[in-house]
C-alpha cells in the first residue's frame, strides 16, 4: 500500500490487537504449526496483515480448521503445509511464496522421500521467508 | 513497468457518513477499487483488560459498554454464559422479557443501520423516516427497563423489572404502528429506482468468500447462509424461529434483511408477549467458577464471549469476539474490491453495518 505524508506508526496499535487473548493463542498455534519463534511470526504479521485481517484471525483459523475437520482437500501435502490457509485465508505467505515452498515439497515427495520429510522441507522455505 | 494503481484514496477516519472513526485506503484505478486496507486504532478502550480480575457486577456494566447500539445483547451474553458457567436457569417470564427487550434492541440497531445507508446513498427523507420509527423502539426501551440504551436490564436469574400491564398494552400499540409504517418504508426501498441504482448488484459478498472470512449475521444471511444463533437458544426455539435469507449478496440484499428482520422482531414480540407466562422474574442463584464460550445473536450476527471465572464469580480472564470483527473483513477484503466506482465505497462499508466500537473493544 501506498505510504502518506501522514501516516501513523502502526505497530504499537496491531501489536495490541496480536497480543489479545485469542489473538496471542492464534499465533502461538500458528507458530507451532510453522516452527518459528512466536516473536518473529508477530513481526511479520504486523508487516503483512492490516488490522481488520488481525482482529478477523482466531475466526479465520477456527473457520478453516471447521472445514479442514470436515473434509478439507484432498492434497495431504498442501493441507500439512497450509497452501490454502496460510494465503487465503490468513494471508501470511503470497501466493508465489507458498507455490516456491509447495513446488519443493511436491517435488520431493513425487521422488519417494517420505511425506513428513517432504512438509518438513517445504515448511523451512517458509521459515526463510518469515526469518530475516 | 505495468502502472495499476492510479491514486490511493483514504476515505476517513472523520467522514459525514461514518458513525465511527475508522480509515478506508483504496487503491484505485479510475474509478475501478482494487484494494482496501482498513485501519482502525481511533477508539481502542481496552475494555477486555479493564474486566479481567474485577466481580461479575461490575463486569456485566462493563459488557454493554462495548457498544452502545447493541448495549442489550452484550448484557444478555454476559449474563447467560455466568448463568450457563453456574448452572442458573431463569424463571420462564424471565427468559420471555429477555426476548422481548432483545428484538427491541435489534429493531433499534436495525434501523439505524438502515437510516445509515439511506443517509449515505443520498435518500434522506426515507433515512430520517426510519429514525423517526427508532425512536418509538427506544421509547419501548426505556418504558420496560428504564433506559433507553446501557439498560443493565438483565441478571442472573431474571430480569431486573417485570412487564406491567400498562406498558404491554401500549408495546402492543406500539408494534402494531412499527408494523405498519416498516411495509410502508420496505415497499419504498423495494420499489425505489435510485435506491436500486445504488444497490443492486454493488458489493458482491459471494457464499464462498462469506464462509472463507467467517461472516456472520445479517451479511451472510444475505449471501445464502442460515446462520443464526438464535435457532439454537431455547427461549427463540419455544416461540419458533427460522432465519431470514436472501442469496444476491450485494448492498440491496443485506438492507432487505434487516428490513425483513424488522417484522420478524416484530413477530417474535408478539408471540413471546403471546405466550409469556405469570410467575416470578426472578429466580436467584449464585455465580460460581468455571470456563465457557458462550454465543448469542446480536443485530450483526454472532457474538461470542470466552468467560474465565474464579468461584467468587470473578472474571480472570475474558475475551469478546463481536460480530464486526467479521464483516469488517469480509467488507473490506471482498465486498469493496472489485467495486466499480469510488462513490460506491462508502455505502457498501455502511451495509455491512460496522461498528467500530465493537471492532475495537
Amino acid at each position: 500500500m501506498t505510504e502518506y505524508l501522514y501516516e501513523k506508526d502502526l505497530r504499537p496499535l496491531k501489536y495490541n490487537v496480536l497480543a489479545a487473548p485469542r489473538q496471542d493463542r492464534t499465533v502461538r498455534a500458528m507458530a507451532a504449526v510453522l516452527g518459528v519463534r512466536v516473536q518473529v511470526l508477530r513481526r511479520h504479521l504486523i508487516e503483512r496483515l492490516d488490522m481488520s485481517d488481525m482482529e478477523n484471525m482466531p475466526a479465520r483459523w477456527e473457520a478453516a480448521h471447521a472445514v479442514q475437520a470436515g473434509g478439507g482437500g484432498h492434497d495431504a501435502l498442501a493441507d500439512a503445509l497450509g497452501r490454502d490457509l496460510f494465503v487465503r485465508k490468513i494471508a501470511v505467505f503470497t501466493p508465489a511464496e507458498m507455490e516456491t515452498a509447495y513446488g519443493k515439497a511436491r517435488a520431493l515427495a513425487d521422488g519417494g522421500t517420505p511425506l513428513a520429510d517432504a512438509v518438513e522441507e517445504g515448511k523451512k522455505t517458509l521459515r526463510e521467508v518469515i526469518t530475516p | 513497468m505495468k502502472k495499476t494503481v492510479d491514486v490511493s484514496i483514504p476515505v476517513g477516519p472523520v467522514h459525514p457518513c461514518w458513525k465511527e472513526p475508522v480509515r478506508i485506503k483504496c487503491e484505485t484505478r479510475g474509478e475501478h477499487v482494487i484494494g482496501t486496507e482498513v485501519e482502525m486504532g481511533y477508539m481502542k478502550k481496552g475494555i477486555e483488560r479493564i474486566m479481567r480480575g474485577r466481580p461479575w457486577q461490575e463486569v456485566m456494566f462493563l459488557a454493554e459498554r462495548v457498544c452502545g447500539i447493541c448495549s442489550v445483547v452484550h448484557n444478555m451474553v454476559f449474563i447467560e454464559a455466568m448463568e450457563s458457567i453456574s448452572g442458573i436457569t431463569p424463571p420462564p417470564r424471565a427468559a420471555y422479557l429477555r426476548v422481548v427487550v432483545n428484538e427491541l434492541d435489534r429493531m433499534a440497531s436495525h434501523l439505524l443501520a438502515n437510516f445509515s445507508y439511506c443517509y449515505t446513498i443520498e435518500h434522506e427523507t426515507l433515512g430520517m423516516y426510519l429514525l423517526n420509527e427508532r425512536e418509538h423502539v427506544l421509547d419501548m426501551l426505556e418504558r420496560i427497563t428504564g433506559n433507553r440504551v446501557n439498560t443493565a436490564y438483565m441478571i442472573p436469574g431474571g430480569v431486573r423489572y417485570d412487564l406491567r400491564p400498562v406498558d404491554e398494552k401500549v408495546l402492543r400499540e406500539t408494534l402494531d404502528l412499527l408494523d405498519e409504517n416498516i411495509a410502508r418504508y420496505t415497499k419504498m426501498f423495494e420499489t425505489g429506482p435510485m435506491i436500486a441504482l445504488r444497490s443492486k448488484g454493488v458489493g458482491i459478498l459471494t457464499k464462498e468468500q462469506a464462509l472463507e472470512a467467517h461472516a456472520v449475521g445479517p451479511t451472510a444471511r444475505a449471501s445464502g447462509i442460515a446462520v443464526d444463533q438464535r435457532t439454537r437458544h431455547p427461549t427463540y426455539k419455544e416461540i419458533g424461529f427460522e432465519p431470514v435469507v436472501r442469496t444476491e449478496g450485494d448492498n440491496y440484499a443485506r438492507i432487505m434483511v434487516r428490513f425483513e428482520e424488522l417484522k420478524q422482531s416484530i413477530n417474535l414480540i408478539r408471540r413471546a408477549l403471546a405466550m409469556m407466562p405469570d410467575g416470578p422474574i426472578r429466580g436467584g442463584g449464585i455465580c460460581k467458577g468455571g470456563e465457557v464460550r458462550y454465543s448469542g445473536e446480536a443485530p450483526r450476527g454472532e457474538l461470542t464471549y470466552f468467560v474465565k471465572a474464579d468461584r467468587y464469580g470473578r472474571v480472570e480472564d475474558i475475551a469478546i469476539q463481536t460480530p464486526s470483527i467479521m464483516n469488517i473483513d469480509a467488507c473490506s477484503h471482498y465486498m469493496l474490491k472489485g467495486v466499480s466506482s469510488i462513490a460506491d465505497v462508502t455505502s457498501t462499508f455502511i451495509s455491512s453495518d460496522p461498528c467500530i466500537a465493537c471492532n475495537e473493544r
